[in-house]
């Protein structure tokens, strides 16, 4: 997934114009990352074993209570069951996302209007942080 | 103060955080102005400080994971207290899981506001925070901004740099 980013960038710095990398990341932004992926999955199956546990067996709870485990073991450490699926279907994590985003932004020169260092800092601050919102 | 409107208004409409479109514009306010602060307080520091910074910033619980935290431990004490006392408990998981699937697909959910209000980020802005720290720093500064291969290669390496 790395490579694929790093090469869509490479691509966009040979032939993109402005309008293209800002088409670009306005894409990205609309991307689902991998903790939406994962929150979607673990509410319905979350809800489906509740379902079937009202339907056919009460013993369908064990998904619902393995599902939630799940969730806290996602949250502490970072480890999914699913996750090697999500990533082979190439769901990206945020951290992932913004790298591009902001590789994009930078070749579409939204960095260059820095003042160089040793100018006032809060004027520093403030283009860097006009720079990230745009 | 219209510039900051300005890129306020454009980040809004550029960026669609399901999540900050659901917080009360205060909580974005504050958030958004903690993080100005805290880019004046590291725009004259030098390099070593501001990547200790962008490393705890890395390291930083962002929204996401508290509420699938939250969700977790909640749905697991309905399903205990359901099979131990009484089976009405079974409810609790049922509007968990209802509403964690709301906030998948539209970014609310009751326990967000509470998160928001004590000063939990969303990973973007996380992010937000540490590429203008980069940016700073100087990881996006390039000599000839006309040679693609040169500004290939700062776009790639400048995200990456630690």
């Amino acid at each position: 997934l790395d490579l694929e980013a790093q090469l869509r960038i490479r691509d966009a710095a040979e032939s993109a114009s402005t309008d293209e990398l800002t088409r670009r990341i306005a894409q990205l932004d609309n991307e689902w990352d991998f903790d939406r992926a994962v929150e979607t999955e673990a509410a319905l199956m979350g809800l489906l074993g509740l379902g079937l546990a009202v339907v056919i067996d009460k013993r369908f709870l064990a998904l619902t209570a393995f599902v939630s485990s799940m969730l806290v073991l996602h949250a502490t450490h970072g480890w999914y069951p699913l996750l090697p699926l999500f990533r082979r279907i190439g769901v990206r994590t945020q951290d992932e996302i913004d790298r591009e985003r902001y590789g994009l932004k930078a070749l579409r020169a939204d960095f260059t209007a820095l003042p160089p260092a040793g100018s006032r800092a809060s004027e520093r601050a403030a283009a860097a942080w006009k720079a990230v919102c745009e | 103060m219209r510039t900051e409107a300005q890129a306020l208004r454009n980040d809004r409409e550029a960026r669609p955080d399901r999540v900050r479109a659901h917080s009360s514009q205060l909580q974005n306010q504050r958030i958004d102005a903690q993080t100005r602060q805290c880019l004046e307080r590291y725009a004259p520091s030098d390099r070593e400080a501001i990547g200790r910074h962008i490393e705890t910033l890395d390291r930083e619980w962002d929204v996401e994971r508290y509420l699938q935290m939250n969700a977790g431990i909640v749905s697991l004490s309905g399903l205990v207290l359901g099979a131990l006392a009484s089976r009405r408990f079974l409810i609790v998981p049922a509007v968990v899981f209802g509403f964690f699937f709301q906030h998948a697909t539209q970014g609310w959910c009751p326990p967000l506001p509470v998160f928001r209000k004590i000063g939990v980020r969303t990973r973007r802005e996380i992010n937000r925070e540490k590429y203008a720290l980069k940016a700073l720093r100087g990881d996006f500064e390039y000599e000839s901004p006309d040679s693609p291969s040169e500004q290939e290669e700062r776009s790639c390496a400048g995200p990456l740099q630690q």
